[in-house]
């Protein structure tokens, strides 16, 4: 999959903005605040229709404007060319058009374009809560089968329902009450083992790609362990929701489910976030999406685009240079707002100023 | 800021804009066309709005809208008595009588089970509905609540209640559209379909 063009208008820093972009590797540079992380942000808005930052889509809205536009041309590698049309409003629905056909649901996108995206950011991986890791583990089943998202969005909704249920039964139990919490239960099991098994499959799949990615980053066999062994599972969904009803109904929420799932990060047997390094941690979460990355790229057949936002000058040398010599196959853009280091070969350079191309090369090799 | 209409505009307006599928262009449109139609016409419609409102109650049996106290399917005695189709509204039962398939009555449950917006069974029409069973005979209830979260969890909820009666709970199959193609299913209506396949009878 190829984005060889894309214009944003009102989209962060941009006001308006034509980007071409080439096949295999594109640097992006510039000083800082001059829209090199915006345009990675448009990028990944087109596959996931979320900021990886984090932030609510109102927050891509230029400063002054009402509506931001994502147009994006994309060329698969079976050479079907699609346009998307992603309308982002400050408020109100966003709408997006699929070669002009707009879509019922914006979500329907999913899956027409993937990105991943690797962000100084990242780093939130190892050392924030639970949240960014389950983020971690959904966005790539969507990015590997789009039937993941509506099982995602059904464990949410479910899991909120049941909460607004438990904080109405006030911390007293009735029949009522229970025969009700008994049936949300039936259907939250169902769909939410349904997520459990697919997060391990997941996790055990992806497991050798990032050990291989860590391996080839940090230049020598290392052990890394992805742990997902939520307690949950082992006695089942059904069993544990039973033995945690009492403390469900006096706390008034969800305490065991997939919704509170944490993956477990690990290097040379020991917990990340406490015992490795600040290198080695950024080493590990640049080799989890790597290692996300080839595995989607050898599911669905097709490499997803990969965007290495700001990454270069947080490595070091020898680290940025394994990453660059070793760059999956596929279209890649590097922003960087330092020098590119020698290593880096990049097919095109995009230089930008203020939310403006001000030059575009192609480099001949 | 002043409304830029007179009051009397701006008032139909915002009653207009009430009703549910009706945004503000809408309602301005309707509105508008409303000052512009004759007399006897307004007439009509207020008073067929009134009339609408005066005549129009739930039928005391399966709570669908009726203008007495027995709505016409269930003072129907052609009817099949002994098969009962929950559904969430009377749209619902609208969309099924006019497929010409069911013979049976209806039970409109005004609503599904939604704690988010504040619905539990005492705000359904499950109780009436159970109410129903013995005196009316009926051996099977058929869910036909809308193949959702909240109306999944709704039909699973009246099948637990009907187990131990011994009525049968069946749930009305959700599949693909008959006519349609099968390359413009979305996965999740094609992925139901083919687990809920079945054996050609020959």
């Amino acid at each position: 999959m190829l984005i060889y063009r894309i214009e944003l208008t009102d989209f962060r820093v941009y006001k308006h903005a034509v980007i071409e972009i080439e096949p295999g590797v594109t640097a992006v540079v510039g000083r800082n605040a001059q829209g090199k992380t915006s345009l990675a942000e448009a990028m990944s808005y087109l596959a996931t229709l979320e900021s990886f930052r984090g932030v609510p889509n109102d927050a891509l809205v230029r400063l002054g404007a009402d509506t931001a536009y994502v147009r994006a041309n994309i060329r698969h590698d079976d050479g079907r060319e699609v346009l998307v049309e992603a309308e982002i409003n400050r408020s109100g629905r966003n709408r997006v058009q699929v070669n002009k056909q707009r879509l019922a649901r914006i979500r329907d996108l999913l899956g027409v374009v993937r990105t991943t995206v690797f962000a100084p950011s990242d780093l939130q991986l190892v050392y924030e809560g639970p949240t960014q890791r389950r983020q971690l583990l959904d966005d790539a089943l969507v990015a590997l089968s789009t039937n993941n998202d509506a099982l995602r969005l059904e464990v949410d909704r479910i899991v909120r329902q049941r909460n607004v249920l438990l904080k109405q039964s006030a911390g007293r139990m009735n029949a009522e009450i229970s025969n009700t919490l008994d049936v949300w239960d039936e259907k939250f099991v169902e769909v939410g083992t349904r997520l459990g098994e697919a997060r391990a499959r997941l996790v055990a799949q992806v497991t050798p790609y990032v050990c291989e990615a860590y391996e080839v980053l940090a230049g020598e066999p290392t052990r890394v362990d992805l742990i997902y062994e939520p307690e949950w599972r082992t006695v089942g969904l059904g069993a544990a929701l039973v033995a945690a009803r009492n403390d469900d109904i006096r706390r008034g929420i969800t305490t065991v489910g997939p919704h509170r799932d944490d993956l477990v990060l690990g290097i040379n047997g020991m917990p990340a976030r406490s015992h490795a390094s600040q290198g080695e941690c950024r080493t590990l979460t640049l080799a989890i999406r790597l290692g996300i990355h080839r595995l989607i790229t050898h599911h669905v057949g097709a490499a997803p685009l990969l965007v290495l936002d700001d990454v270069l000058s947080e490595l070091d040398p020898s680290r940025s240079t394994a990453l660059l010599r070793h760059l999956p196959a596929g279209q890649v853009i590097i922003t960087t707002a330092s020098a590119l280091p020698e290593a880096a070969h990049p097919d095109a350079m995009i230089t930008i100023e203020d939310g403006e191309v001000v030059a575009s090369v192609k480099i001949a090799k | 800021m002043a409304s830029p209409y007179t009051p009397p505009i701006q008032a139909l307006i915002d009653e207009f804009g009430k009703l549910p599928g009706i945004g503000p262009r809408s309602a301005q449109r309707i509105a508008m066309h409303i000052v512009k139609m004759p007399r006897e016409d307004i007439n009509r419609l207020a008073h067929a709005l009134t009339d609408a409102k005066d005549r129009v109650r739930y039928c005391d049996m399966c709570f669908n809208l009726s203008e007495s106290e027995k709505c016409s399917i269930c003072s129907d005695d052609r009817r099949d008595s002994s098969i009962l189709c929950a559904v969430e509204d009377s749209r619902d039962v609208v969309a099924i009588e006019r497929t010409g398939e069911f013979r049976g009555r209806y039970h409109v449950l005004q609503g599904v089970l939604d704690p988010l917006q504040g619905i539990g069974p005492e705000q359904l029409k499950i109780k009436e509905m159970f109410r129903r069973l013995a005196p009316e005979g009926i051996t099977e209830v058929i869910v036909c609540t809308n193949p959702n979260t909240e109306g999944e969890v709704t039909a699973l909820y009246i099948a637990r209640l009907l187990e131990p009666l011994g009525v049968k709970a069946t749930r009305i199959a959700s599949g693909l559209p008959v006519g349609g193609d099968l390359e413009y299913a979305d996965e999740i209506t094609l992925g139901r379909a083919l687990g809920n396949r079945r054996t050609i009878e020959i």
